[in-house]
This record gives structure tokens, C-alpha cells and sequence, in this order.
């Protein structure tokens, strides 16, 4: 009816004037129940061909001859060593409860003799093929529990029978069954046998570029032990990567120093020169991007740009604009310092925070210690400004604080105190 | 042709000088071939080079495609010739030039071109045989407008944009070494005490070598001065901040 409604055709043509009386009656009755008015238009105001199922016939159950009614009972667990004795709900019929043991009491793996006797039983009739034997066990156990049983009985008879000393050399005691160990194997060595083949050379693929990643490892750090040998076979591969400039990082010369970060920092350096002796000719920007990334490899982001802040404001370009031998050496000394200071500070608020979490009240901070909104990055609650040693000196993070002085911090150094004045450029 | 050798594989007509060129090669790298072999360990030869573009604004005579003369150059940093070491620069502009792949086989590595857009231009380095057989790429953004944008551009002054580099050899061969020991442009290695190669006898071609550097090169007065000293400075002062001292403490 909406439908032709909204499209402006007539409704019904020819019922219209003889059925009209009759039509109010009948269309209530004619809807069915079950789906609306709106729904039931859809399909054009007429019953559909098929009968529709009847919704509030679904919902009804056969009508039950029994009578239900739940009660409260106590039950126990035959799973269970002791005499626990605890209450559920019971649905119980015709005043008869249920009989049977507690529904979830055979999921407990527990072995009975009788079922150890079976299993022995079978083990000397079909020669402890375990196979045969879980096929022809009664309960479905899997090989893996029929073994473990049969191992640790034997195992518990004989320390039993046999002085403890003697028997430590049998395979019984040396080598103990492993169940899960077992399980986890065979189901690896399923994997294996259902690879496909595609999965099979995927699989060679990465184990040959893992080997060969950590054979550039070895060579990278070949050099910082011992003489280097012609190592033509990772020569190569660096150079035809890692020939370009400032832009492009190269992907295996970068693994193998990004590797040697776990060493210490001189094996940093060590693996990166390396690395970059490999190179037949390389740019010293780019050797000293390098060598910067190998020395921040330990850092986060967040410390590296805060390396990288103290570097403006120290009036220091970032990247060198004449990158000379000794300029690189001497900014990548300056990073690396800086780097030790922001981490010997981090070190020494944890100390303190460390030192204020021990006394009793959480508000006896010490006067003058400024408060921070927490970084996402650090627990610690208070973080004060990490050059605010030389309070006034960097003046510009300072212009937001209030109390300029830092009694908190131990490490100022007496002579700090005497130079309260920013560094300006015409200084150098 | 006769002097060819058989089954040299050469073309008939137009390879027969190359072919002879190739086999002077042939012939004069084989004593080298000891040099190439032998290295200097735990020492590098670098060069110091300067590499960007300038750029002029042509002002009346500008068209919509043509509106700057600019010129894309590597050259020494102290302007010395650098073709000891550098046997060829590729320049490749965009492809929207003709012919984008420009191929500079002597010095001064340079190009000028017209043009009206700024690119990323990838310059290729190559060297000589006895330096390094890889090449080394470089990448450089042509500016075209300046910085300050107020007023009309000018047509007397250009925009100059510059980068310093080295590049490094690591390990050089002894006859790379014999060759730029006395090289004004590279930068050598001090050899211990006794340390003695001879440089090679034959002299290499003096009228080039001239033309080679960029000392007098018209665009010479818009280079940028490239300064250790102020960086090494500004480092030296860094480091010896007070608040630095602290990393020795403790």
C-alpha cells in the first residue's frame, strides 16, 4: 500500500468499490501476527505463496508430561582424594534427582589399578608397541599417557625394589620420559611432514638468510678480534647495497651493526668501521650516520631527541655542515657524551625517586622539586628539566619555571653554582 | 685491423679505434695490476668535495618552460681538479629533459641546463680503475627561488646551494695511493718513516689538468666557503661546557 503510495500509481483498481465495505473487516484479520503491517506490504498486500512459518510457533516446547523442579543437593566428586561435600542446583523430575556420578568427574585423568592392570596386561601381549596397544586399550587414552603410565610404574617399581645407587644408570632413571616433550615433537613433526611445497622453500629461504646474516656478524666482528680474512663473499653483497651517500641505508650493513649494538659501545664502533671497511668508498656523512646510529642503537627515541635538542642549544649543527675527519670525530664524541649525561641523569631520578618511595608520607617532597605532567614513556612522576642543573644557563626551558634553583639534584658540582649565565653564541 | 687480435669480437668499422683504445688499456693496466693487488691497510684516502647547484633568474629573457639558467657542478672542495681520482660524473636530471642521462667525461664535472621546475638531481660518481670499481651516487635538490620571497627576483644574484662531503677509500690500493701522494686535491695518509712508493713515471696530460680545476671558473665567485675551523670550534667549545664535566664525576 505505502509502496504504491509513494509511487503515485492507484491502489487496487477494480475491488475498490465493491469490496470497500467489506475491506476494513477483513484487513485486520487478514494480517497475519508475527510480522508487521510495514513487512507484510512489502510483499504487495497479498498472502504469500508459501506459508511463512509461524514465529510464535517457534518459540513453544512440546508440552512435557514430567514435572520439573530444581533443588539445592549436596554432591561429591569421585575425582576428588578427599570428602568434599558441596550444594548445586539439581533439576530433578518427578521428585526422582539424578543418579550417576558428578558430570564433570571423568575428565580427571586419574588411573585406576584396574586400568593399569590393562594396560600392563597389553604391554606384554603385544610387546610394548604402544600403537597396538592405544588401539586395543579399553578407555581412549593416547599413546603419549599410555606410555608415560607404563614408564613412570616401571620407574616407581624399580627404585623400589632396587637400592637407589644402582639404579641411576638406567635409562628408566637417566632419561625420564618427557610426556609433553613427546607431544609437542610428534605434533612439530607432523607440521613438518604436511608442509607444502611452497612453505618447504619459504623455509630454506629464511634459514639461508639467517645464515648468512650471521656469517656478516661474524665477519663484522672478525676485525676487533683477530685478523680479518678475505671475506670476499659478504664484500660484495655491503657494497652493492651500501655504496650510495647521505640518503639510502643499506639493509645488511645495517643488520650487522644494528646486531653488534647488543656488545658494548667500543664493539658498536668496532663492528660499524668494520662494516664500513667493507665498503670499497663511502661518503663520511654517511659514515658517521652510521657510526651515530650504532652509538644511539641502546637509546630510545625519546633520548635521542633529547640528544638532539642538546645539540641546538648548544649552537651545534645536527649534521655537521663541514664534515672533516676530525669534525665528525669530534660531534660524534659530543653525541656520545651528551648521551652518557642524559643517562646518568635518568639514572640519578631514579635513584631519588628510588630514595623518596621509602619514606612514609607520599608528600614530603623537598621544597623547591618541580612538578611535571608525567611522560608517557617514564613511571616516574616527578621529572625535573634534564639540563636544569645549570639552572639559569639554558634559559629559554627555564622561562617556564617557577623556582629556579634545583637543591634536589646532588650531583651539582660547586663550580655550576658560579656560572648561572646562558651560553650565547658570541660566547665561542 | 691486422693488429687486432682474433676473436677479439670488435665491430668492423666503428669499433676499430675503440678498439685500439681498449687495448692500450689492456696493455698498460696489466703492471698495475701488482698495485691494484697490494693495499694499505688501516689507512684512507679521502677526497673533499663540494657538489650543488647555482642558480640564475633570467629575468626578460625568462619564458614559461625557461625562467632559470642554473648549473649543477661537483667540484674540489679547495678547487683543485679532481679528475686524478673521478674518470666520469652522471648527472640525471629529470625526465622531462631531453637526453636526462648527461654523462661528463672530463672536468669540470659540470652542467647548465634552462628550465623552470626544481628536482631532486642524482648525481653518479665514477672513479678510476685503480680507486674503486663501484660507483658512488649523490643526491642534490636544484633550488630554483630564494629563500626570501619578497620582492621581484633577481637576475645578478643567484641561488646557491652547496654541500660538503669527503669520500673515503678505505684501504687503498698502493697504486691509487702512488699516483695522489703528491695530489693537491686528496687528502693521503702520512706513511710511517721508509714508507716509499714511487710515483708513476708517465706525466699526465698538463693542459688538461689546467682547464681541471675550478680556481678560475666564472662561477667561482658564488661558492660557498667551506670552514673547519668555526665547526671544530663550536665543538670543541660543546664539549667543554661546564655541565659536561659532570659525565666525569661519580
Amino acid at each position: 500500500m505505502d509502496a504504491k503510495d509513494i509511487l503515485g500509481l492507484p491502489k487496487n483498481q477494480l475491488p475498490i468499490p465493491q469490496e470497500k465495505k467489506s475491506r476494513p473487516p477483513k484487513e485486520p484479520q487478514r494480517k497475519p501476527d508475527g510480522i508487521s503491517r510495514e513487512v507484510y506490504a512489502l510483499t504487495g498486500g497479498l498472502a504469500p505463496l508459501m506459508p511463512s512459518v509461524d514465529v510464535s510457533q517457534l518459540k513453544r516446547r512440546p508440552p512435557s508430561d514430567e514435572k520439573v523442579t530444581w533443588q539445592w543437593l549436596p554432591f561429591t566428586n569421585s575425582a576428588r582424594k578427599d570428602d568434599l561435600q558441596l550444594f548445586h542446583w539439581v533439576r530433578v523430575v518427578n521428585g526422582v534427582p539424578p543418579t550417576g556420578d558428578y558430570a564433570f568427574a571423568k575428565y580427571n585423568k586419574a588411573w585406576t589399578k584396574e586400568e593399569t592392570d590393562q594396560l600392563f596386561d597389553l604391554c606384554e601381549r603385544f610387546d610394548l608397541r604402544f600403537i597396538v596397544i592405544a588401539d586395543r586399550f579399553p578407555s581412549s587414552r593416547t599413546v603419549e599417557e599410555l606410555k608415560d603410565r607404563y614408564y613412570s610404574v616401571s620407574r616407581a617399581l624399580l627404585s623400589a625394589r632396587a637400592p637407589p645407587a644402582d639404579i641411576t644408570g638406567h635409562p628408566l632413571v637417566k632419561e625420564p620420559y618427557n610426556i609433553s616433550q613427546e607431544v609437542e615433537r610428534k605434533r612439530a613433526l607432523s607440521m613438518v611432514l604436511s608442509q607444502t611445497k611452497q612453505q618447504e622453500r619459504k623455509d630454506t629461504e629464511v634459514l639461508a638468510e639467517a645464515k648468512r646474516i650471521t656469517e656478516s656478524r661474524m665477519a663484522a666482528k672478525g676485525p676487533e678480534e683477530s685478523e680479518l680474512p678475505a671475506v670476499a663473499n659478504i664484500g660484495p653483497d655491503n657494497s652493492q647495497r651500501a655504496i650510495t651517500g647521505d640518503a639510502v641505508t643499506p639493509s645488511t650493513a645495517m643488520p650487522s651493526s644494528a646486531i653488534a649494538a647488543s656488545s658494548t659501545l667500543m664493539a658498536d664502533n668496532a663492528s660499524t668501521l668494520a662494516s664500513l671497511r667493507m665498503l670499497r668508498v663511502y661518503l663520511r656523512t654517511y659514515a658517521l650516520d652510521q657510526m651515530v646510529q650504532a652509538a644511539s642503537a641502546s637509546a630510545g627515541l625519546r633520548t635521542i631527541k633529547r640528544v638532539e635538542q642538546t645539540l641546538q642549544e648548544l649552537g651545534v649543527n645536527l649534521k655537521p655542515k663541514v664534515p672533516t675527519k676530525a669534525v665528525c670525530a669530534e660531534h660524534l664524541e659530543l653525541r656520545k657524551e651528551i648521551l652518557t649525561l642524559l643517562n646518568l641523569q635518568k639514572q640519578l631520578q631514579y635513584k631519588e625517586a628510588e630514595g623518596t618511595s621509602f619514606q612514609d608520607s607520599p608528600y614530603s617532597e623537598t621544597p623547591g622539586t618541580p612538578k611535571r605532567a608525567p611522560r608517557g614513556d617514564q613511571d616516574r612522576p616527578f621529572m625535573p628539566d634534564p639540563l636544569g642543573f645549570g639552572g639559569d644557563r639554558f634559559g629559554k626551558r627555564d622561562q617556564k619555571r617557577k623556582a629556579p634553583g634545583r637543591t634536589s639534584e646532588a650531583a651539582q658540582s660547586p663550580s655550576q653554582s658560579k656560572r648561572p649565565r646562558k651560553m650565547k653564541a658570541s660566547d665561542i | 685491423m691486422s693488429a687486432r687480435k682474433q676473436g677479439d669480437g670488435q665491430p668492423e668499422d666503428g669499433g676499430a679505434t675503440a678498439g685500439k683504445r681498449l687495448k692500450i688499456a689492456k696493455f698498460s693496466e696489466d703492471p698495475e695490476k701488482k698495485g691494484l693487488s697490494r693495499r694499505l691497510k688501516d689507512a684512507e684516502i679521502s677526497l673533499p668535495i663540494v657538489y650543488g647547484t647555482i642558480a640564475f633568474y633570467l629575468g626578460r629573457k625568462a619564458s614559461e618552460s625557461q625562467s632559470h639558467k642554473w648549473t649543477v657542478y661537483v667540484r674540489g672542495a679547495t678547487n683543485e681538479d679532481l679528475s686524478a681520482v673521478i674518470k666520469r660524473v652522471v648527472f640525471q636530471l629529470h625526465p622531462s629533459f631531453n637526453n636526462p642521462t648527461r654523462v661528463m667525461e672530463a672536468p669540470p664535472f659540470e652542467l647548465s641546463e634552462c628550465g623552470w621546475g626544481e628536482f631532486e638531481i642524482a648525481i653518479s660518481l665514477f672513479f678510476h680503475p685503480d680507486v674503486c670499481d663501484k660507483q658512488l651516487d649523490l643526491y642534490h635538490h636544484l633550488k630554483l627561488y630564494p629563500e626570501d620571497e619578497s620582492g621581484p627576483q633577481s637576475t645578478k644574484k643567484p641561488v646557491v646551494v652547496e654541500s660538503y662531503d669527503e669520500i673515503v677509500f678505505p684501504d687503498p690500493s698502493e697504486a691509487f695511493y702512488a699516483r695522489v701522494q703528491n695530489n693537491p686535491a686528496v687528502i693521503v695518509p702520512r706513511m710511517p718513516a721508509g714508507f716509499n712508493i714511487s710515483a708513476p713515471v708517465a706525466p699526465e696530460n698538463t693542459s688538461e689538468r689546467e682547464r681541471g680545476d675550478t680556481k678560475d671558473h666564472p662561477l667561482s665567485q658564488w661558492f660557498m666557503n667551506f670552514s673547519e675551523a668555526d665547526e671544530l670550534l663550536k665543538l670543541a667549545a660543546a664539549r667543554q661546557q661546564p655541565f659536561m664535566e659532570m659525565i666525569y664525576e661519580n
